[in-house]
């Protein structure tokens, strides 16, 4: 197993189209990293080309402490997972995984041994003398997984393993990937552009965006001090509630929205921070559940609520402020549906507030 | 009602397209004069093997057969291995100027066979290819018609299949033959088969290329028989059968593959 470092990586196309920008990363020993970004933020290329599979235009990639910019993909010793699986449509299963072994020239005993083993571990024993087309979608990533287990490689990639499968099944090969992870204990870089595989399989995510790294951290770490708008909007589901507005002086400091709709004094905690900004244009950003409808002291808004979302555990309270959609989600205490208007309530610990231009946190 | 019609009027294209060519089978069995009688026969009286004896005997046919044989053949392995190269190189690999040089070698495409014969035929000579195997099967090595189909359907291979390879420690030469040939197996078979059947069909070029009756393929020998036997029906029957018999082989063994190539080269999936 290795570390695998990125320095300075960037990634141009033609000359003048540049997809990745001077990334910055280090993936630890047995980390399981993701990269998590919107389509065409350039997750994928950079993947690629820690895969050796893209030339990297700038920068520098190590894996184990060699720089391999030069070293081909075969000679990286890793094995990557793709998005539509790319089985070899004409060999059997127990082929697909003992093709790389069998170039390998290892014996023919050692490739038995290892694809017996990974189609344990993936519960595929039963497959091994199928073609790829009488697989489901499941089995067939399965089976793309083991492909990449049995070379036991010093590191994985997976460039957006789940996202041909449905929901369901989504679900259950997500903490399967996770589990085989913890066996395994391999380093693993995973590209998806889906939040919630980022914050349920990662170790550590790195959030892209415009081929730009926005924040690099744990999961909670990510959901609870964004480093800009654009993660806080990002991570969570439902998104994060913005509404823009400024900072006054006024006792202390405080928040006042456009339309004066919300205004509350901010904790005194953040004064500090927060002195540069007094008069100036900032986002509030309030997470759904951070609303609550009985008071525990915090700041009150009247809200008129036009949709009620039942899910069972939650409830999620539609509603607009100063014509912004905000979404809040509260536990089923009560009959919602029975009437329009609302008091919300929500505390001054965990917002956040954001450089309207920048778009940086600030407090 | 409307199906019975559609049925008979099949069964009667069938047979009138089939007639002629169950009438050369039964002629060349027939013993000599017999095919020329009136009222003509459909069968002959009893089966006279001493055409095809003589064909292949005293006529040296089955020498023409080898020609035949040995020529096709290596035109048509040639042609697989060069144009499925190409073929791949134009679909999958990233070169400077690959659609320009593409386009180039379809515009080619337009120029008439004929046009080229002569040039072609003093470049053999010149290379001492005259009257050798060489003379129809290095020209017949690659064609452009081959490389744009493999083209085409090396163009549906995901590239993903291609990468899981490399990282699997494949080369290149090992991942076209043990990852792309395979999997370009119903085109190969169709392009074999149209090589095939057009080399061994092939009578223009033969004729120029081999002056020494001892390198003659079978269609030109056939001629040429023709020419000195031109009352012998029965012995021209069984010529045209042994012709006809190999390909029609090859044809029958491979046509499942065949239909499945056109179609699949067509539909990208």
């Amino acid at each position: 197993m290795a570390a695998v470092k990125l320095i300075n990586v960037s990634k141009v196309y033609d000359g003048k189209n540049k997809v990745v920008h001077e990334v910055d990363l280090e993936i630890n020993d047995k980390e399981f990293v993701v990269l998590v970004g919107p389509s065409g933020c350039g997750k994928s290329t950079t993947l690629r080309m820690i895969a050796g599979l893209e030339e990297i235009s700038e920068g520098e990639i190590f894996i184990d402490g060699k720089l391999v910019n030069n070293v081909q993909s075969k000679d990286r010793d890793i094995a990557m997972v793709f998005q539509n699986y790319a089985l070899y449509p004409h060999m059997t299963v127990f082929d697909n995984m003992a093709f790389g072994l069998k170039l390998r020239k290892f014996s023919k005993n050692e490739i038995t041994e290892r694809v017996n083993h990974a189609a344990k571990i993936l519960d595929m024993e039963h497959l091994l003398d199928r073609k790829p087309k009488q697989l489901s979608g499941g089995q067939r990533q399965r089976v793309a997984v083991g492909r990449a287990i049995v070379r036991k490689p010093k590191v994985f990639l997976f460039d957006e393993p789940l996202s041909n499968l449905d929901a369901k099944l989504r679900v259950q090969m997500r903490a399967e990937i996770t589990r085989l992870h913890q066996r395994l204990e391999a380093t693993t870089i995973y590209v998806t552009h889906d939040q919630t595989e980022a914050m349920t399989m990662g170790d550590r995510i790195v959030v892209l965006k415009d081929g730009i790294v926005q924040q690099v951290d744990s999961p909670m770490n990510l959901y609870n001090r964004p480093a800009n708008k654009f993660v806080a909007g990002f991570i969570g589901s439902p998104a994060i509630n913005f509404i823009d507005g400024k900072i006054v002086k006024e006792n202390g400091l405080a928040f006042i929205s456009r339309e004066k709709l919300i205004s509350f004094q901010l904790s005194p905690d953040n004064s500090e921070k927060l002195i540069p900004y007094i008069g100036r244009d900032v986002t509030l950003g309030i997470r759904p559940e951070e609303f609550r409808i009985e008071s525990k002291g915090g700041y009150k808004i009247n809200v008129e609520v036009d949709l009620v979302e039942q899910l069972g555990s939650d409830v999620y309270l539609h509603f607009n402020l100063e014509g912004i959609p905000f979404i809040g989600r509260v536990k089923p205490t009560m009959d919602f549906r029975s009437r329009k208007e609302f008091e919300l309530y929500f505390g001054s610990e965990m917002i956040h507030l954001f450089d309207s231009a920048e778009g940086k946190k600030i407090n | 009602m409307k199906k019975y019609l559609v049925i008979s009027i099949a069964i009667i294209l069938g047979v009138m397209t089939f007639l002629p060519f169950l009438w050369m089978i039964s002629a060349s069995f027939m013993s000599t004069g017999a095919a020329n009688t009136y009222p003509p026969k459909l069968f002959p009286d009893k089966f006279d093997f001493s055409h095809y004896q003589n064909l292949l005997t005293r006529l040296n046919l089955a020498r023409y057969l080898l020609n035949s044989l040995v020529i096709s053949l290596g035109v048509t392995f040639f042609s697989l291995l060069l144009n499925s190269m190409a073929g791949y190189a134009f679909a999958k690999y990233r070169f400077a100027r690959k659609k320009r040089l593409f386009k180039f070698l379809l515009s080619s495409m337009i120029i008439p066979g004929q046009v080229t014969m002569l040039p072609v035929f003093l470049i053999l000579k010149n290379m001492g290819f005259i009257n050798t195997y060489f003379a129809i099967i290095v020209p017949g090595m690659a064609s452009i018609f081959g490389i744009f189909l493999i083209r085409q359907y090396a163009l549906s291979i995901p590239d993903s299949l291609i990468e899981a390879a490399k990282m699997d420690g494949a080369t290149e030469l090992q991942i076209y033959f043990r990852v792309i040939l395979p999997l370009c197996k119903p085109i190969l078979v169709t392009l074999g088969l149209f090589t095939f059947m057009g080399t061994w069909n092939d009578f223009l070029w033969p004729l120029i290329v081999m002056t020494d009756s001892s390198m003659y393929t079978m269609p030109v020998a056939l001629a040429n028989l023709m020419s000195e036997h031109v009352q012998d029906t029965e012995l021209m029957m069984a010529g045209s059968v042994i012709t006809i018999v190999p390909v029609l082989i090859v044809f029958l063994a491979l046509q499942k593959y065949y239909i499945k190539g056109i179609m699949m080269g067509s539909v990208k999936e």
